[in-house]
């Protein structure tokens, strides 16, 4: 990229951050996300249009393809910014598989996918896990079978985020040939979406396929690249997923900080208590350098890097803001006293945002596993 | 030095970075005694003196100064690199006041009589100086200091008592800032002032520290008295003077080099004695790894704000925090590896590898006192960043 290039880019990321805030200042607040809890599809369709209008959609899309072929970076800025007041629209989780899409420009079904996407018009999620863990594929794992003019999927998964409402889904399953991704409809004879209900009212889901017909057209990718494909979505997921919970974070701050300043205790507001004010300081820490290694991460990742180098700075980024948001969620709640417990108060759903997020794609406790198995390939 | 000579040497500032980088290297390799590496305890006089002097002589012991005054006049970035490859090289801390802090000093509110008489000898080793800051009754609230200055005639006349200047001992000057004032509200009454520590009436007593180094002293003011041109700037405004330092140079103390240095060690001897097999510490040791793997995230934050030529705010306090509590951490789990070694003064060959592993304890231990204390550090954030109430 020329100088040229990099301050326009800067340039269009003030931009972008600006109209997020203005949107999230005077489009949204907490109360809509508390509105929509434990409803289906738990978001606004009208919202999604308005992203849609906005760009928001696009930024991953490649421009041949009706997108905006932007990068992590912007989409961090949107999915941060959004993420401040509890945004409830599946945004990263419809990112994810456009990361997937996006690879097979020359494929029928992703070129006729990724504009709808892109216009709002279809909601895709990616489906890729059979258990709780970081790992996909075991046993119950969906498979592929039958000849290639009637391909039939049979097996579950789990942990589908962004799965009410989405109109299809990408689905990473074991073909004869090896791995592979296919694209299923929603409205799919023999697939049974299970509501999973989430702490913060929002909603995962099992899909079950028994039997699904998948349409030769439907087959993405078969082999090798299928795995490969996955992994690099899942890697740009947890970046994803990571500038969420700096959003939520960033909320989170705001919340305490200000209730540290204005509730009077003692003849005083509560913040000029060394115990209560080092405290914050301490939650402050962790939010900058959760946000420190989003920033890093996103850079590498647009500026291209090997796989392992993008898998290492991933659960870097997933395993910092993982802990930081639950940490500074956590304390949120006694830095509020029994106010904080209660559910009418805005700060638990912070609380429990960041543990959907958090156990989303791996925990910081897996992505550390992880990051010291990679560290370990190379360097010993 | 000469203009001649400072026009010989190369334009620094203009290299690539990578270029000044490896510089900076071959100079420190070629010049810095190789069993004075890494040693965890602030050097004397007499084992650094060789270095410090032909540092001067080349001109690499000032990379903060301008070249008209000897030094090397890096920008920011180039600067930190210094600082980096410095720290790489493990160039031990030793008298180091007269580059940091009284040079700039003097460059800025000093005397042309003043910059002519120390600068030069700062940089030739023949003046050494201790910082006369801190007293028994005044640390985190230095402004409170109560040694006092009076003007008689032609000097000032001081008593007092400070402590915890770091090699008094071995030093031959210090800079302090003494009270001249007392009606006035506290930080308007003090003055900077400069005194030779032949003076009569100074007594130095060195202090040892849990190290078992004298690396700190007291120093005992008994109506000496300090020539009226000492003062720097103007009467009563001491307290501005000292706090003039660029804010830049508050990223040094967040430099993640030393406890980096701290972190290899234990990665080392874990690796020898095979606790790599065990996942208990894998898990242990990889948090503590993404700990300084983020603080360097975050520190490369404010690097870029630097290269950029910004200011730093109030906000790069965070760095010193963590990044010290992290070194702490690091030769807390460097002691526990250690097992029964860990009582053991001095270097240790454990499984092949050496290390002093309680001085590594010791010296992390000063990092959360030194530069204005973590919690300090904290109530700084609280105010300036956060905003909260006092």
């Amino acid at each position: 990229m020329t100088l040229t290039q990099d301050s326009e880019r800067v340039e269009q990321a003030a931009l972008l951050s600006r109209s997020v805030d203005d949107f999230v200042r005077r489009g949204t607040d907490v109360s809509r996300m508390r509105r929509l809890r434990d409803t289906e599809p738990g978001f606004e369709p009208s919202m999604w249009s308005q992203f849609a209008e906005f760009g928001w959609l696009a930024t991953l899309i490649p421009e041949e393809h009706g997108g905006l072929g932007l990068g992590l970076s912007e989409q961090r800025i949107v999915l941060q910014g959004l993420a401040r007041v509890l945004t409830p629209e599946p945004l990263a989780a419809c990112a994810m598989a456009i990361c997937a899409l996006r690879h097979f420009p020359a494929s029928k079904i992703c070129s006729e996918l990724l504009p709808r996407i892109a216009a709002g018009e279809v909601i895709a999620a990616l489906a890729w896990q059979d258990t709780d863990e970081l790992a996909p594929t075991t046993k119950d794992a969906p498979r592929l079978h039958g000849p290639a003019d009637a391909y039939e999927l049979t097996g579950t998964s789990r942990f589908v985020h962004g799965a009410h409402g989405a109109s299809g889904f990408v689905v990473y399953c074991e073909a004869d040939a090896g791995p592979a991704l296919v694209w299923v409809p929603s409205d799919s004879p023999g697939l049974r979406i299970e509501t999973v209900p989430l702490a913060d009212g929002g909603r995962a889901a099992s899909l079950h396929c028994a039997s699904v017909p998948i349409l030769s057209a439907h087959l993405i990718t078969c082999g090798a690249q299928a795995r490969t494909v996955l992994e690099n979505a899942l890697d740009e997921g947890m970046v994803m997923i990571a500038a969420e919970l700096c959003g939520v974070m960033g909320g989170a701050m705001d919340m305490i900080t200000s209730h540290l300043c204005t509730r009077v205790q003692f003849g005083k507001p509560i913040g000029s208590f060394q115990a209560l004010a080092h405290k914050a300081v301490d939650l402050y820490i962790q939010q900058q350098l959760s946000s420190a290694v989003v920033d890093q991460a996103v850079a590498q990742m647009d500026a291209g890097c090997d796989q392992r180098q993008r898998s290492m700075i991933a659960s870097r980024a997933k395993a910092r803001c993982s802990d930081a948001a639950l940490r500074i969620t956590r304390d949120a709640i006694p830095l509020h006293g029994a106010m904080g417990f209660t559910d009418e108060f805005d700060i638990g759903l912070y609380l429990k945002r960041a543990i959907v997020l958090s156990s989303w794609l791996g925990n910081a406790a897996s992505h550390r596993r992880r990051f010291a198995a990679l560290n370990d390939v190379s360097s010993r | 030095m000469s203009a001649a000579q400072a026009v010989s040497r190369p334009d620094y500032n203009a290299m690539e970075n990578d270029a000044f980088r490896r510089e900076a290297r071959a100079f420190f390799a070629a010049h810095f005694p190789d069993n004075m590496r890494f040693i965890m305890r602030r050097m004397r006089w007499a084992d650094m003196k060789d270095w410090y002097v032909a540092a001067g002589r080349e001109g690499w012991l000032a990379p903060n100064w301008p070249r008209e005054w000897g030094g090397l006049g890096l920008t920011p970035e180039k600067r930190l690199i210094y600082l980096e490859e410095q720290e790489e090289w493990g160039i031990s801390r030793t008298h180091e006041h007269g580059v940091v802090q009284v040079g700039p000093i003097l460059m800025k509110y000093g005397s042309t009589e003043q910059k002519q008489t120390y600068l030069p000898r700062i940089l030739s080793g023949e003046h050494l100086w201790a910082q006369g800051y801190s007293e028994p009754n005044a640390g985190s609230d230095l402004a409170s200091l109560s040694t006092s200055a009076v003007i008689e005639g032609d000097h000032f006349v001081v008593n007092g008592q400070k402590i915890w200047t770091s090699l008094a001992d071995d030093a031959t000057h210090i800079y302090m800032l003494v009270r001249t004032d007392s009606s006035r509200k506290k930080q308007e009454g003090i003055s900077f002032l400069l005194a030779d520590l032949k003076s009569p009436g100074i007594t130095i007593r060195p202090i040892r520290t849990i190290g078992g180094h004298p690396e700190l002293c007291e120093v005992f003011f008994d109506d000496v008295r300090v020539p009226r041109e000492n003062l720097v700037g103007e009467l009563n405004q001491g307290w501005t003077v000292a706090k003039s330092l660029l804010s830049h140079e508050r990223i040094n103390i967040g430099s993640p080099r030393r406890p980096q240095y701290a972190l290899r060690r234990l990665e080392q001897l874990a690796r020898a004695k095979g606790l790599f097999e065990d996942q208990g510490f894998v898990d242990r040791f990889t948090s503590i790894s993404l700990d300084m793997a983020d603080h360097v995230s975050l520190y490369l934050r404010y690097v870029e704000i630097m290269k950029q030529g910004g200011e730093l705010g109030q906000d790069v306090s965070m760095l010193k925090i963590w990044i010290t509590e992290l070194w702490q951490r690091i030769t807390e789990l460097l002691l526990e590896v250690s097992g029964s070694h860990a009582a053991v003064p001095g270097i240790l060959s454990m499984e092949g590898v050496d290390v002093d592993v309680l001085s590594t304890f010791y010296y992390a231990r000063a990092s959360s006192i030194y530069g204005g204390t973590n919690e300090i550090q904290r109530n700084v954030l609280a105010k300036y960043v956060l905003k909260l109430p006092n």
